[in-house]
């Protein structure tokens, strides 16, 4: 000892200061640490135990018929098949603002699929988010809404996937960059924004409306497409339906935000959800076709349900609206027809457009559908329509595609042009850009 | 490979997916009556009926045509003798008539849809069809004495 | 036989009287011809021809018609269908004085043979040239039958009459047919005889000035129409050209093809040689289907060196349209009185306006095409086209062939407006097919034919007009400058003013008006700026479509100047003096007409006007005599014009087919409205702006007026019908504006802006 070299005293004292700071720091991220690894162990769960898979004879075939309807309403197909795919092989890209996460496989194969899950299995992934060896899966997979499905359904579920034919498929590695590729962070996800529940009956409303709604928060998800999310990719709590652009699709407000020249009520919602198209409100497009196809399966009491649930999201009830008035003004207006030089987007839907869309006498023809009453056109996002005058329709009587035929700056005055004169809302900004994007897009 | 029916035949047509159906009808299944004019929907001349209805075959892909039956102007009537096929001949609509099939066939949508269809109809309905003859005074007179003739008497389907 | 279209003496057609007539028993018919004018009846060729036992007529020159063992009365057509159911027209010409029975009587479209003489169908002139020989025709024809047919009957010919394809005497009577079986028909006419033959008196007949229902309409109804884009042959392979940049003097530098090798029956691309110069630099993508062939092309990559139009937009057109003009020494003059430069020194007023025209697409709706084949030796086109003596000798060129050995098969042509008078498309299939060694069917898509389109050239012209003191117009001088399409695709068409500068008439005719304005000029100018941009074509009506936009709208811009009434000032122009006489009267008449069926001076609700306008329809050499009152609203706001009515009298001379008047006029009406309001596009670095209907805008069905058309009874020889309707409209409209908001304009589309442009410069003249 007997250092005889003289420091300075601040210097002492900074050495102090940054001790303490980095003691502070290094205590803060042990307490995070400990604090994540408690969130992780809460939310850790084991893998469970592989089983053989059960023979298809094992389930009865009603069940299987049950378990293929509610498939078809919760819409499984959509994403657990690829384009050009086999059914529930997976492999679809799902497109997240933090990655691509590719769809797994939901065929029975013991290798690539869930063969050697057992209704335990099944059922634990569909109410809390977990796949059979314990990891957590990423919310893309609606389990927040599947928690809601009752064990009668996941049974019946599990035996419809169980007796598919197996494919072998690999879906391929998920793109997320490092840490959100790492599972076990789901946890902190799952701590702000999951709570398994089970669905709670509403007494004060009907059976049907009650059914509804437990089809349509749970299996259906609506809301998955329905309702904006955050920056973590959570619906937001308190914005239930408002609507969200996704996929170069808008999924629209369900709520009375929706802005439809006319109201979406029981009987439009149900025709809507039964056969795709309804003359006071358009066709279903797109991603909203395929769930239109996937109800096909479902008997007309949960198509109704959905509709009575729906209108009441709606509040279709309290909107007073004179139907008649409003359908006669449309027509009216779309009437006049003429050549109109200096406004380019008129003479490219006299050209193109007028031979099957035009109505009169103040009723929409089915098969003529009627612009200034379609939810596209009146949207806040132009995303439906041109779609729609990109690629075409099936739905409601052959409608083609215009992509090959008109330019992107044709269809955005086309655009422009049906805004302006078939609804009452505001232009849409950058028309051009968006017919671009779609255009460049693969769905 | 598709299945597709044209005038209530069966036909297997080779090629692929995308190809427009107004080619698949003139070169593959050589009905030629339907006619080529803009290639991009706007002038009507490709018109055929989709189980149906009119439908521009120029912008139409084969594939999405698979399960549907196709109509074209050779298919109209066995006999050519149509109300608006015959209205046509009366009033004597036609130029030269490269346009008429695509008229023809609109005009039949039309009908089905407004059967006695006022001025208005007839503008909004037929103004995609371009008539580079200008023939449409004629085509106008015809549409409404095709439209009164089946309201006497119905043709049969 | 027809003679040249642009005959610079004749006021009427070449009569028959020249030819002789020879009616012989021909193999299984019975056939009437005329002789060509050098053919004496002597040293004729016939006489062996005829013995020959052959179903094709053996002699030459062109065979009308002819009648066969059923009683079939074939009346070849060597004119194209257009629309305008020619082919109809003549056959009623020869039936009407055969008297045949119009229910055997069938149409068969010729292909191209020297023996036709000049096959080309234009300017409006078809029934005009044909209706005199054609019943002379039919009427010796149907003599000779009466005459037979009473030696048959054992009946005096004085007691025998045909009618309806039957010869009646003394309550007996034997068919048509009967007599080709069992007559021995031999029959030849002098001229001089021919030309004595009594024609019948419009009371005698009963087919023409009767509505006789178009042959080719019912094949136009159920599909079953041939146009050449329907044309097909065993083993041919489907093309689409790559057009380059410009249409003049491009390069091809280097052909891509690696993209379009993976569409599924792609067969190659190969640039074209053309020695004819038709179709330079452009590169044919095969396939063994159109619509691969067609993608295949939007994946080849070709690269050019461009010709000198690729700098050339339609404002350098114009501008060196100006400059022309400022060159009193450039171009020809079709009128040149003396006295005008004293006329313009001593007036006290002066009138001086300028106008202006769009190019303008012919949008024939079915895109040019050909099929070409060769076999053993000849080569065979099939297209639809009206000029077939214009495009074989550039074929024979480009294929390094005699023309003998190029036949052009007809079809029916899908709305055609003059584009397929330039049958420039033929060439490339040619090339194409003799290049691949098999046939090749070459389809343009709307794009394509935009680009290759022969436009009706943009257009300057420059007005002037001297008043004297007392008001009177003692001068008028008219120039024009604009692409010639004679000069550029068929120089024999040029005629000649008298110091002998070239001109084409098609590009001046209708300066040369009817009224009389004391000292006359009318210069015209050749655009070579135009001319080397591009292939200024013939858009129907010509010339007249342009040149009476600034005429009419420059009368009634006179007649403001002048303060009168825009319909009396024309007709105190219309004096009939000088060489103006046997016309001006004429079309006084239907202005006349025209203005009071359409209620002029009447008051006019607010924004609402009557503009009034009058044309001899084409060439003065066959005038018909056309006016029109356009009744029109402009809305001040979006400075949109609507038209409401167009009142339309027309002078046609004798109509031969009343409906069908009415269809062509209906027709050119409305085309002329197209062009006047919607239908106009730009040239822009060398190609033409619009290419397709996204941005091309012809008239549709919801914008038709309400349309009143009169036609004058007349028996003066018949004339054009297909055309002159086009030439009133515009002007109607421009001078209708003028008197509904006081806006003038002078720019041919008339659109919304220049309506506001001028309106803001109100009372400023």
């Amino acid at each position: 000892m007997g250092d005889s070299r003289a420091r300075p005293a601040c210097f002492e004292w900074n050495c102090r200061l940054i001790k303490k700071i980095v003691t502070g720091l290094l205590l803060m991220l042990a307490l995070l640490l400990v604090a994540a690894g408690l969130v992780a162990a809460w939310h850790w769960r084991p893998a469970l135990a592989p089983i053989q898979p059960p023979p298809a004879d094992a389930f009865s075939t009603q069940l299987v018929e049950q378990g293929r309807i509610l498939a078809g309403i919760g819409n499984c197909a959509s994403c657990h098949t690829a384009k050009g795919g086999a059914d529930y092989a997976g492999g679809r890209a799902m497109d997240t603002p933090f990655g691509t996460i590719y769809a797994s496989n939901l065929t029975p194969d013991t290798q690539t699929g869930i063969g050697r899950w057992s209704l335990a299995v099944f059922q634990r992934a569909m109410r809390e988010g977990v796949r059979r060896d314990g990891d957590h899966l990423y919310p893309v997979f609606p389990y927040t809404h599947f928690t809601l499905v009752n064990e009668a359904d996941l049974t019946a579920l599990y035996a419809y996937f169980m007796t598919r034919p197996p494919v072998y498929a690999a879906p391929q590695a998920n793109t997320l960059p490092f840490p959100l590729n790492l599972r076990a962070l789901q946890a902190g996800w799952k701590l702000l924004y999951f709570k398994p529940a089970a669905f709670q009956t509403n007494p004060a409303q009907g059976l049907d409306w009650n059914r509804g709604r437990y089809l349509a928060e749970g299996l259906a998800h609506c809301a998955s497409c329905h309702t904006p999310r955050n920056a973590l990719g959570a619906e937001i709590a308190g914005s239930a339906y408002l609507g969200r652009p996704m996929a170069h699709w808008y999924a629209p407000a369900l709520t009375g935000a929706n802005t439809a020249p006319l109201p979406w009520t029981a009987d439009e919602l149900y025709a809507f959800l039964r056969t795709g198209a309804t003359s006071l409100h358009g066709v279903a497009a797109g991603p909203m076709a395929q769930v239109v196809q996937g109800l096909k399966a479902a008997p007309d009491s949960d198509v109704r349900a959905l509709a009575v649930y729906f209108a009441d999201v709606a509040g279709a009830a309290r909107r007073k609206v004179d139907v008649e008035a409003v359908v006669k003004e449309g027509i009216e207006h779309s009437q006049k027809v003429s050549l109109v030089d200096n406004d380019r987007g008129a003479s490219l839907y006299v050209a193109a457009c007028a031979s099957c869309h035009s109505n009169s006498d103040g009723r929409p023809v089915a098969l003529r559908p009627e612009l200034s009453l379609n939810s596209a056109v009146s949207a806040p996002d132009p995303a439906n329509l041109l779609q729609v005058i990109l690629r075409g329709s099936h739905q409601a009587g052959l409608m083609p595609g215009f992509a090959q035929a008109l330019s992107d700056a044709d269809i955005a005055q086309l655009a422009a042009y049906l805004r302006r004169s078939r609804s009452h809302q505001p232009a849409w900004p950058e028309l051009e850009a968006a017919v671009a994007r779609i255009r460049a897009s693969s769905n | 490979m598709f299945q597709i029916t044209v005038n209530g035949q069966a036909h297997t047509v080779d090629t692929d997916p995308q190809t427009p159906l107004l080619w698949v009808l003139r070169d593959i299944v050589k009905l030629t009556g339907t006619k080529f004019g803009c290639g991009i929907g706007l002038c009507g001349a490709c018109t055929v009926h989709v189980d149906g209805r009119a439908v521009r075959s120029c912008i139409t892909p084969i594939v999405s045509v698979e399960a549907s039956a196709i109509t074209t102007i050779e298919g109209l009537s066995p006999d050519g003798k149509h109300p608006l096929q015959q209205a046509w001949i009366a009033t004597q609509a036609p130029q030269c008539g490269y346009c008429q099939s695509g008229q023809i066939m609109q005009a039949a949508t039309l009908l089905r849809d407004y059967p006695q269809p006022t001025d208005a109809n007839i503008d909004a309905v037929m103004s995609g069809n371009l008539c580079r003859c200008m023939a449409y005074v004629r085509i106008r007179k015809a549409i409404k004495l095709a439209a009164a003739s089946m309201q006497e008497a119905p043709p049969h389907a | 036989m027809p003679d040249t279209m642009h005959d610079s003496s004749p006021a009427a057609p070449a009569s028959p009287g020249r030819r002789g007539f020879l009616i012989a028993a021909a193999g299984s018919g019975f056939t009437l011809a005329f002789l060509r004018a050098d053919h004496s009846l002597a040293e004729s060729k016939l006489a062996p021809a005829v013995a020959k036992q052959e179903a094709e007529p053996a002699f030459d020159p062109g065979i009308w018609f002819e009648i066969d063992r059923d009683g079939i009365v074939t009346v070849n057509i060597a004119k194209a269908e257009v629309g305008q159911h020619i082919g109809t027209a003549l056959a009623r010409i020869v039936a009407e004085e055969l008297e045949a029975d119009w229910d055997k009587v069938r149409l068969h479209y010729v292909a191209s043979d020297a023996k036709w003489g000049q096959m080309v169908t234009a300017g409006s002139r078809s029934v005009w040239q044909d209706f005199e020989p054609l019943s002379r025709a039919g009427a010796a024809g149907r003599i000779a039958l009466v005459e037979e047919g009473a030696r048959l009957l054992r009946v005096p010919v004085a007691a025998c009459t045909a009618k309806k394809g039957v010869v009646h005497g003394h309550g007996r009577s034997v068919s048509y047919g009967e007599i080709v079986r069992r007559g021995k028909l031999a029959r030849h006419y002098t001229p001089v005889q021919l030309q004595a033959i009594l024609l019948k008196t419009p009371q005698q007949r009963s087919l023409i000035g009767q509505g006789v229902q178009a042959l080719d309409i019912p094949s136009k109804t159920d599909g079953s129409a041939i146009y050449g884009i329907d044309a097909q042959v065993e083993g041919m392979v489907y093309a689409r050209p790559k057009i380059p940049p410009t249409r003049h003097g491009a390069k091809v530098v280097s052909i891509d093809d690696t993209a379009a090798r993976k569409i599924k029956g792609y067969i190659g691309a190969a640039a074209l040689n053309d020695p004819s110069n038709t179709v330079p630099g452009w590169v044919m993508v095969y396939a063994d289907t159109y619509a691969a062939a067609s993608r295949a092309a939007q994946l080849v990559q070709v690269k050019w060196r461009a010709g000198a139009a690729a700098h050339v937009s339609e404002q350098d057109i114009l501008a060196y349209a100006a400059r022309q003009l400022h060159d009193a020494s450039l171009g020809a003059r079709l009128v040149d009185d003396d006295g005008l430069e004293q006329a313009f020194k001593g007036a006290a007023l002066t009138l001086e306006r300028h106008y202006t025209t769009s190019t303008v697409l012919h949008f024939e709706l079915e895109p040019v095409n050909a099929l070409v084949q060769q076999i053993d030796g000849i080569w065979h086109v099939h297209a639809g086209n009206q000029a077939p003596s214009l495009i074989l000798p550039v074929l024979a060129q480009a294929l390094k062939v005699p023309e003998s050995q190029v036949i052009l098969h007809a079809y029916l042509l899908g709305g055609n407006m003059g584009r397929r008078l330039n049958g420039d498309y033929c060439v490339p299939a040619a090339l194409a097919a003799q290049a691949l060694g098999r046939p090749v069917k070459m389809i343009c898509t709307r794009a394509d034919d935009s680009q290759v389109d022969s436009p009706r050239s943009p257009s300057l012209q420059h007005l002037r007009l001297a008043f004297d003191g007392a008001g009177k117009v003692t001068a008028m001088q008219h120039e024009a400058s604009a692409g010639w399409p004679a000069q550029v695709m068929f120089p024999a068409w040029l005629a000649k003013d008298k110091q002998g500068h070239p001109y084409d008439p098609s590009a001046i005719a209708g300066a040369d008006h009817w009224y009389t304005v004391g000292a006359q000029r009318v210069r015209t100018i050749s655009n070579d700026l135009a001319n080397s941009s591009f292939r200024p074509g013939w858009l129907r009506a010509t010339g007249p479509g342009w040149t009476s936009w600034a005429v009419e709208s420059f009368m009634d811009e006179a007649a403001q100047a002048a303060k009168a009434d825009p319909l009396d000032f024309r007709l105190s122009l219309l004096q009939g003096t000088g060489r103006n006489a046997g016309g001006a009267e004429r079309l006084a008449h239907v202005l006349r007409r025209a203005a009071e069926k359409a209620g002029w001076g009447a008051a006019m609700p607010a924004d609402t006007g009557l503009g009034i306008a009058a044309t001899s329809g084409q060439e003065r050499d066959m005038p018909t005599w056309t006016a029109c009152v356009a009744r029109l609203r402009v809305d001040r706001k979006t400075c949109m014009v609507q038209v409401e009515k167009l009142t339309l009298v027309i002078d046609a001379g004798l109509i031969i087919d009343p409906d069908g008047a009415l269809a062509q006029a209906e027709g050119g009406v409305l085309l002329g409205l197209s062009m006047a309001l919607h239908e106009g596009t730009a040239f822009f670095n060398g190609a033409v702006k619009d290419g397709n209907l996204n941005s091309y805008l012809p008239l549709r069905m919801a914008d038709v007026p309400e349309l009143d058309i009169e036609f004058v009874s007349s028996s003066y020889p018949p004339t054009g019908l297909g055309e002159p309707p086009v030439t009133v409209v515009a002007p109607a409209i421009g001078n209708a504006i003028f008197a509904a908001v006081a806006a003038r304009v002078r720019h041919l589309p008339i659109r919304p802006e220049a309506v506001l442009k001028a309106l803001d410069r109100h009372g400023a003249v």
